[in-house]
């Protein structure tokens, strides 16, 4: 890959933000991790990554933020070209049915987290997200084999016609 | 004539009639004997003769539809029976039945004429009868009138007291339903509560423990250092992460591993000392894992610590053990419901003013239940970063004064009369407090209290709501 | 587009070697000779560094060789003594030389198959018979790789086969030694399997290519009749090897493919052309008809049909057609110029046995391969090799068929790195393996495989060619 795939978290609350990153430590590495307290800020780092020419393969958000809230700021990125394949998930204990709607309206939302979580149901569910971006956006499956979903990985390059050399 | 007949008279005139009856032989064939309980005509009968009462009392009964015969008249001697439906000639709307023996002058259409306006005699007295009969039934006409009219009135006010009787039931019944629920929210808030006081305290009395047993580590040894320090970290804004990170980066350029980089972040120049130092004999993972953990139980501490504090609160304030009043400071119960309603508070701009307020004799419960419900009004109207003020002080000797005020829309100033009324609420259905009884009953708990509460809209934007209330010391 | 250091040194060396056979004047060589030579330069820095994507090379070689060599090129309009240009449509006509017209036929029927399902539902019923035994079941999935990636690309034959070990691998205990030797198990059998039919693999397209240069065409059969005897030992040698280095701790595991055959029109029509052209291939040499004009049918039978659609079409790799038509190409210029004669000239090969150059062309031919595209490598060596059996320096014993596939053969026997071959690289993928197992599995393999093509080549295939 020549460019970087980012994890974006939104979370304010300090305790709450280290469990989440602890979560998705062994995806550091393959994805790397930026986080931000806020969506002002969210929106600073967003900019800051297309700038460089990188992109945002998962967006986690929670919903009660100071200031914009979560759902709102993922409506605000639907706009935006670049996101389009962005997989963006709430982990939230607060979204009421009418924010949720939207989310998955205008937002496009691909998954909800209902806080607390389990650390196992959580990696799953970024396993399964980014694997879906990488097939989606028909990127070399080989470096990311070892920490996504490899069956579907492999059975993704069937289609694209691999070839001997 | 009609002025001077008084009753009186009306007995001479009868004794008059009755004189000339019995010396004239051809008057004695009028006369006409009855029983007791015997039917003169029916109701409904077309009458052909007239009556005159001479002895005795007769019954006019009238009976509509289904409901038994009552009494319309009781005639006396000298009152003519049938009369009007005689010289009208409707059929009878009574029925005469004689309740004793009586004696009357029977007249026919012919007769009567005959006699009522030839007979030398007779024709005096009779009309005169005719004419006392007359008047007389008229007045019984207006006196009947004027009762059916204040009977109708009294009904009115008997109605009106009847349905304001009726909606006060009714509001007794939506706060007794009110506060059941009130009730069995508050037991199982208190159940909760105790429930999870036991695992709150658990937690927090581990977390404790497990930082006292590696206080006993030496100061020099570098891991427990490391513990140390990420026991007493200080929590990182993610701008601030992100830029030590690239200070890490460039102090550590021999760390690949961006999760690494972004651990180091998280530590204090101090911990990189100590790294840099023992690089050789100790592997950076080790002392980094050690940071970790220091700061992992010290996250575990702050948050349990806010439990024990949520559930400690969510008691006091629901004060459910206890509904008698007590001599408590009531910031207590502020305090606490600001706690509980910590969640809704979140992103308000909140200011206290509680100036220092005698001890009241209280139900501290109820009252926590009239801030929240102020305060939960204002939530749902202000933006995020509104703001709030609570403020107490003492009035006077013997008052307090509790003041809540934000600087949202305000309340419409035709509303501000009508918010404490039940049933007032600007909320859809289904919301907590929006069965529009909130008020009412923080209200009705106020004065309960023997104080009152007043909204107002404050000059410069948004609403205000004072309560007063009297200190009594028990 | 940005180059790494090995990318910008390629390029470098490419055109700095492009450029200075014009101010040299070597001995013995025409001037048509130092021109090639100049592009040979170019397209083996270009191949082996890779600046550019090797299918990109190929086209460039081809039409350096229009621009500089032909006779509608710059340089040689008119035949001078040492050089008779070919015509340019000798080189663009590699694009559809009848191995590449072959080897579209199989990638049509490969990417219909796919399409369809057939290969992991051929899969799921092969496998059955082989057990549950941990061992059996890795011989079975080597056999049927083995046996599919004769017909596909070896990438995709492992590409499906992934999607049925991992679920397996991942049952495993984690210290089990069953994970790698399953996870290595996939591309050797891959690699191996290719060798068995001329569409096998890439290299076996540039073997028969240079061949037929020769005026020498192998049959689809008797490529196999040669070649899949010498599969089948290679094959059962890396079982064993696999099962040796990495025992399983376990005793079973289960395999568990669901699914089934897809039973619409279309796909009975791909099962009865696949059917019908490997029969009609294996059966060259009884009827004569060029496996090339066999492989046209199903072509069209398949897009007539509209079993095959536009976007499978374009989904096809073409870029392999290309490459392999490069390196014919190359060879062409390499010949007519003399160029290659004049580097087989240079060494005193009569020096070395018959035997000997056999293993050192083996032996060079998997270690390039290793490092290299087995395209490339069998592109680059097979001119040499060609040129020194015609021109007989080398000896009797040097059959130019002989050399061609000891080379051809030795290029797919590449294991030892994640790079050698893409299964390699799908295999290490999945993080199971440490590149200290590919490579010691890898190299005991490889050098097998010298020994046995060696073998092969001393005995066995001068016997089925004579």
């Amino acid at each position: 890959m020549d460019h970087q795939i980012y994890i974006l978290v939104i979370e304010d609350e300090h305790e709450v933000m280290d469990a989440l990153i602890k979560d998705l430590e062994d995806f550091e590495q393959t994805f790397p991790i930026e986080s931000a307290n806020n969506t002002k800020e969210a929106n600073l780092v967003v900019n800051q990554i297309c700038d460089s020419g990188d992109e945002i393969g998962l967006i986690l958000c929670d919903h009660v933020l100071p200031g914009e809230n979560g759902v709102d700021f993922l409506i605000g990125l639907e706009s935006r070209k670049e996101f389009h394949n962005t997989r963006k998930v709430l982990v939230t204990g607060q979204a009421g049915l009418e924010d949720t709607i939207n989310a998955i309206n205008m937002a496009n939302l691909n998954h909800y987290i209902p806080k607390p979580w389990t650390k196992e149901s959580f990696q799953e569910v970024v396993v399964k997200q980014l694997t879906d971006f990488i097939i989606e956006k028909k990127y070399n499956p080989l470096e990311f084999m070892a920490v996504l979903d490899s069956v579907r990985l492999a059975e993704s390059m069937r289609s694209n016609s691999l070839t001997d050399n | 004539m009609i002025k001077g007949f008084q009753k009186a008279n009306r007995k001479e005139v009868l004794d008059l009639i009755n004189r000339t009856v019995d010396s004239t032989p051809e008057l004695q064939s009028l006369v006409v004997f009855f029983k007791n309980k015997d039917v003169l005509f029916k109701e409904g009968d077309s009458l052909s003769y007239l009556y005159l009462l001479l002895d005795g009392s007769v019954s006019l009964t009238h009976k509509k539809g289904d409901t038994p015969a009552f009494e319309v008249l009781k005639l006396e001697p000298g009152h003519f029976i049938g009369i009007v439906a005689f010289n009208t000639g409707n059929n009878s709307l009574t029925t005469a039945t004689s309740l004793n023996k009586i004696k009357t002058l029977r007249f026919s259409q012919d007769d009567f004429e005959k006699y009522l306006n030839q007979h030398p005699s007779l024709r005096s007295p009779l009309q005169q009868l005719m004419m006392s009969n007359m008047t007389e039934r008229f007045k019984v006409n207006l006196e009947l009138e004027s009762r059916l009219n204040s009977l109708n009135h009294t009904l009115e006010e008997e109605g009106a007291e009847l349905k304001e009787a009726y909606q006060q039931l009714e509001d007794s019944h939506q706060k007794l339903v009110h506060q059941e629920k009130m009730a069995t929210l508050g037991e199982l808030v208190a159940g909760f509560a105790h429930e999870v006081n036991n695992p709150a305290s658990s937690l927090l009395r581990s977390s404790e423990s497990l930082i006292t047993n590696f206080q006993y580590q030496s100061d020099k040894d570098p891991l427990a250092k490391m513990f140390q320090l990420g026991l007493h970290s200080a929590p990182l804004s993610s701008t601030e992460v992100r830029e030590r990170m690239i200070q890490v980066q460039k102090r550590f350029p021999w760390v690949p591993e961006r999760s690494m980089i972004r651990k180091l972040a998280q530590i204090p120049d101090e911990g990189y000392i100590i790294i840099e130092s023992f690089r050789k004999k100790i592997s950076i993972e080790l002392l980094v894992q050690q940071h970790e953990a220091g700061k992992f139980i010290h996250n575990i501490q702050l948050s349990s610590e806010r439990i024990a504090n949520l559930v400690k609160s969510l008691k006091s304030y629901s004060r459910q053990d206890n509904n008698q009043a007590e001599l408590v400071d009531i910031r207590e119960g502020i305090n606490d419901t600001i706690l509980v309603l910590s969640n809704r508070l979140k992103y308000l701009n909140l200011e206290l003013d509680l100036k220092d307020i005698p001890k009241a004799m209280v139900k501290l419960g109820e009252l926590n239940q009239v801030w929240t419900n102020i305060i939960v009004n204002a939530c749902d109207v202000l933006p995020d970063g509104g703001k709030l003020k609570i403020s107490t002080k003492e009035e006077g000797d013997h008052a307090i004064i509790i003041t809540i005020s934000d600087n949202g829309p305000g309340i419409p100033e035709q509303l501000l009369s009508k918010i404490f009324e039940p049933n007032f609420t600007t909320k859809n259905q289904g919301a907590k407090f929006g069965l529009g009884l909130g008020l009412a009953i923080s209200n009705e708990i106020v004065r309960q209290h023997g104080g009152f509460i007043r909204a107002s809209n404050k000059k410069e934007g948004g609403a205000k709501f004072e309560i007063l209330l009297p200190v009594t010391n028990g | 587009m940005t180059l790494n250091k090995k990318q910008l040194a390629g390029l470098i060396i490419g055109i700095i070697g492009l450029a200075v056979p014009f101010f040299l004047n070597i001995e013995g060589l025409s001037y048509a000779g130092h021109v090639a030579l100049g592009i040979f330069l170019l397209a083996a820095s270009f191949w082996m560094l890779e600046p550019v994507p090797i299918y990109a090379t190929s086209v460039l070689v081809i039409l350096l060789q229009i621009l500089l060599l032909s006779k509608e090129g710059f340089i040689f309009k008119t035949a001078t003594e040492a050089y008779i240009p070919d015509a340019y449509t000798a080189f663009i006509g590699t694009l559809a030389n009848p191995i590449i017209i072959l080897f579209l036929g199989g990638f049509v029927l490969a990417d219909a198959a796919v399409k369809y399902n057939l290969d992991k539902n051929l899969t799921r019923i092969l496998l059955r018979p082989f057990g549950s035994q941990p061992k059996y079941i890795v011989l079975g999935l080597m056999v049927v790789t083995g046996l599919l990636s004769a017909f596909m690309s070896n990438t995709a034959t492992t590409a499906m086969m992934m999607t049925v070990i991992i679920p397996i691998i991942v049952q495993l205990d984690k210290t089990d030694p069953l994970k790698i030797g399953l996870a290595l198990s996939i591309p050797f059998a891959a690699n191996i399997g290719g060798i068995a039919t001329p569409i096998g693999t890439p290299p076996n397209a540039v073997v028969i290519g240079a061949l037929s240069q020769q005026g020498i065409n192998i049959p689809f059969g008797e490529w196999m009749a040669l070649a899949v005897p010498l599969v089948i030992i290679a094959l059962f040698f890396a079982w064993f090897l696999l099962i040796k280095m990495f025992k399983p701790s376990t005793d079973s595991i289960t395999l568990d493919m669901s699914g089934k055959f897809n039973t619409s029109k279309n796909a009975f029509l791909l099962y009865t052309a696949f059917g019908l052209t490997v029969l009609f291939w294996v059966t060259e040499s009884f009827h004569g008809v060029k496996s090339a004009i066999i492989a046209l049918v199903p072509v069209v039978f398949l897009t007539l049909t509209g079993v095959v659609t536009k976007e499978d079409i374009r989904k096809l790799p073409w870029e392999v057609l290309w490459l392999v038509a490069g390196g014919i190409s190359l060879g062409i210029s390499m010949k007519s110029t003399g160029l290659a004669e004049w580097i087989v000239a240079s060494i005193e090969w009569s020096a070395f046995g018959t035997i000997t150059l056999l293993v050192v062309f083996s032996a060079v031919a998997v270690l390039m391969s290793n490092f290299l595209s087995n395209t490339v490598t069998a592109t680059l060596l097979i001119p040499l090799a060609v040129s020194l059996a015609t021109s007989g320096v080398a000896g009797e014993g040097f059959n130019l068929i002989i050399v061609s596939l000891v080379i051809g053969v030795s290029a797919s026997m590449a294991m030892m790195l994640p790079i050698s071959t893409p299964p390699n690289a799908i295999a290490m993928s999945t993080g199971t393996i440490e590149t200290g197992d590919m490579a010691k599995a890898g190299l005991t393999v490889g050098i097998f495989g010298i020994f046995l093509v060696v073998l092969y080549a001393v005995f066995y295939w001068p016997l089925m060619l004579n």
